[in-house]
């Protein structure tokens, strides 16, 4: 018995073998060079632009801010790129495509642009991790067959994943140290002893001490309040996803009215052309004529 | 290809080349300065007024420890166009950390965090730095300002010789042992990201191994398309991937927990630092100031008062970092180490050289001139919305003692040489 239903999913597309070989082909150019390298530099940028000096700086990732601006933003793209990879194509990876290749684009920034071009070393700048948050609202996605369900319970264990996973990168950095007779974390100790011209002190955006009315949990407080918020931005991204992933066809129909077709997999088909007529002078039946009737593409 | 075309191509051929030509044929050398010159003469001349820097040594070695030191005045006129500095920091301006920054303290307090100063106030900062990169670098003090910006003070050169394979920059731990800035946590997060990636990627290409898209759709275009691609070794895969997930993120939470079991969040109180305000027996009050734009020379007219027992003589008008001098100055004040190209020393000129006497009040006619005005872009001033001065006028009395007053006023450009004269 067969590991995998490929062989079946194969048979059913009524495609032939050529043309299975070519949809291989088009998987490799159209995943890596456009999907995977297009949302890497995309989203890094976006993501760099909204919670950028929170990944950038070690003496960043405090309690309150850190926690919760960075799986808002970072689920944000994922929402749009599951949307598309899951409604078109029911691949469960749109999460984990987008996060991994965030930390691509960091990696390539790290290396070329903190190391090497300003001397700074990589544990000062190291980022965080998503991936294994984007592993569970993958898989959420994949075994829940229900955005709604994965809105719920995905991106709330998506963004409550958040500090316990970067706790193992960076709980060194909150041992006490003391400097000039002044308690510091080793992380503040790194931001100052690393001098950074344009980034004084203040420019920090961190936790000063306004939730000690939740009990001093800090954390969990900021998480919860992060996974409500990311809760509803990944709708809204699923929607943008919607909004910018439709396909549709404008058609020309028997009596010249164009009309908007959604189901696109069925153009070029005999089926279509029986629905729907084909142009003057062309038979039905024929796939070509079918073709051709597909006029507009939005 | 048409003859038209084929001409074009050789044309923007021989651009290139000659672009080419002449990047090898010019000296091309490294920015190394910060665009200091650049700042508004109005916003280096009237918010923080340096004076005392010292860079010492100026040659260290990496792992050898430097010291950046020196004091500042909040100039009483200070800008409608900064926001006033109630959050500040004393920072350093170089290229990148060539050095790392060991303590800093301001007037006797350590300033890890910002916080306020007050206009008017005068402060001595000592920064302590440990060489780290080696070369040849422009470094100076920088007051940032939150609003406002990072206000640049005069930069010197210091030399940092050896090999950065050889910087440490251990610093030692409350609870024991000590932590390596250069190196610390690395290892763990290295790892973590390793195997967080690898997973990530392991998962894309388990569904990246079968056919992905072409086929998938028209596949889920087709009636029960959604069921036949609900693989059942995919939901098998998922489960599995989950319980990996948490149980590695435990792991990794309470491994790290157990390993640092003291820690404490990011620290964000502010520094208390009490101003100190200069000391001087003169009262100086500015009655006129011009600018001589061709003679590139600032010329006032004051009215000083000595209020004190000793005569006073004038020796420096110091702004935006940049020194003019006579040789009362030059006898009292005069640092062998300044840089330079900042510092003037036969660039004050006093009407009336004899001393200030106790009790008398004068008019004092001072011209500081040089060509440091126009090399240090502060001529344009007459460009500024906002056309006033300020600076340090320093006098010593006879037994060296130094009075320092800070002044500021309108100022007047003085376009031509005929009515310069």
């Amino acid at each position: 018995m067969a590991l995998f239903r490929t062989a079946e999913i194969i048979k059913a597309s009524k495609l032939p073998p050529e043309g299975v070989k070519l949809s291989r082909m088009i998987d490799a150019v159209y995943f890596l060079p456009i999907a995977y390298f297009g949302v890497f530099a995309t989203f890094h940028m976006h993501f760099d632009l909204l919670a950028g000096d929170w990944d950038f700086w070690v003496d960043w990732k405090d309690r309150q801010f850190w926690v919760t601006v960075t799986p808002i933003v970072e689920v944000m793209y994922p929402g749009a790129i599951m949307y598309y990879f899951w409604t078109f194509y029911r691949q469960p990876f749109g999460a984990t495509l987008s996060i991994t290749g965030l930390l691509v684009g960091k990696w390539i920034t790290i290396v070329f642009a903190w190391y090497w071009w300003a001397n700074f070393p990589a544990n000062f700048v190291m980022p965080a991790t998503m991936v294994s948050s984007a592993l569970i609202l993958d898989c959420t996605l994949l075994l829940t067959r229900s955005w709604m369900l994965t809105a719920i319970f995905g991106v709330w264990a998506f963004a409550m994943m958040f500090n316990p996973t970067q706790y193992a990168i960076f709980g060194y950095s909150h041992q006490p140290v003391v400097v000039d007779g002044q308690l510091l974390s080793l992380a503040d100790y790194m931001g100052f002893t690393f001098v950074r011209t344009g980034t004084p002190e203040y420019i920090r955006i961190i936790e000063v001490g306004s939730l000690r009315t939740f009990g001093g949990h800090t954390v969990w407080i900021s998480a919860f309040f992060s996974a409500f918020v990311s809760m509803l931005v990944f709708t809204i991204w699923w929607q943008i996803g919607h909004f910018v992933g439709q396909s549709f066809f404008w058609v020309k129909g028997k009596r010249g009215v164009m009309r908007r077709m959604n189901d696109t997999m069925i153009v070029g088909t005999d089926e279509f052309a029986q629905r729907h007529g084909t142009p003057d002078g062309i038979a039905p039946g024929a796939r070509v004529a079918a073709r051709t009737a597909a006029t507009t593409i939005s | 290809m048409n003859a038209k075309n084929i001409f074009k191509l050789c044309v923007i051929g021989s651009l290139g080349m000659a672009t080419l030509g002449l990047t090898l044929a010019f000296n091309v050398s490294t920015a190394a300065a910060h665009g200091e010159r650049s700042q508004e003469p109005f916003l280096r001349m009237r918010t923080a007024q340096w004076y005392d820097t010292r860079w010492n040594p100026q040659k260290t070695a990496v792992n050898d420890e430097a010291m950046l030191s020196g004091k500042i005045h909040i100039s009483e006129d200070w800008p409608r166009a900064v926001i006033k500095p109630n959050r500040t920091f004393i920072n350093v301006g170089s290229p990148s950390s060539v050095f790392t920054r060991l303590s800093s303290k301001v007037n006797g307090v350590p300033m890890f965090t910002s916080g306020p100063m007050e206009i008017g106030g005068d402060y001595e900062y000592v920064i302590k730095l440990r060489g780290r990169l080696p070369g040849h670098h422009h470094i100076h003090p920088m007051l940032a300002v939150n609003g406002a910006g990072p206000i640049a003070g005069p930069g010197g050169w210091m030399d940092i010789t050896g090999n950065y394979k050889d910087f440490t920059n251990p610093v030692k731990l409350l609870v024991g042992g000590t932590a390596d800035t250069e190196t610390a946590g690395m290892a763990a997060g290295l790892f973590w990201h390793i195997v967080w990636g690898t997973l990530g990627f392991l998962w894309i290409a388990w569904f990246s191994i079968r056919p992905m898209f072409l086929i998938r759709a028209r596949v889920l275009a087709q009636e029960g398309g959604d069921a036949l691609l609900n693989d059942p070794v995919d939901r098998v895969v998922a489960f599995g991937m989950l319980g990996v997930c948490f149980v590695l993120i435990a792991i990794g939470f309470f491994y790290t927990d157990s390993q640092y079991p003291y820690t404490i969040p990011l620290q964000a109180g502010e520094p208390k630092i009490k101003a100190t305000h200069l000391k001087s027996d003169l009262t100086v009050k500015v009655l006129a100031a011009d600018y001589d734009v061709p003679g590139r020379a600032l010329r006032m007219t004051l009215q000083v008062t000595n209020s004190g027992e000793q005569p006073l003589m004038i020796g420096e008008f110091t702004t935006a970092g940049i020194r003019f001098l006579n040789k009362v100055g030059v006898a009292n004040n005069m640092d062998p180490t300044y840089p330079p190209e900042i510092m003037a020393q036969d660039g004050l000129h006093i009407e009336d050289e004899s001393p200030i006497n106790p009790g008398e009040t004068r008019e004092v006619k001072l011209d500081s001139r040089d060509s440091l005005w126009e090399v240090q872009r502060l001529m344009d001033l007459v460009h500024d919305p906002d056309q006033r001065f300020g600076g340090l006028i320093m006098a010593w009395d006879e037994a060296g003692n130094r009075h320092i007053n800070s002044i500021a006023g309108n100022i007047i450009p003085v376009f031509t040489r005929a009515t310069a004269s």
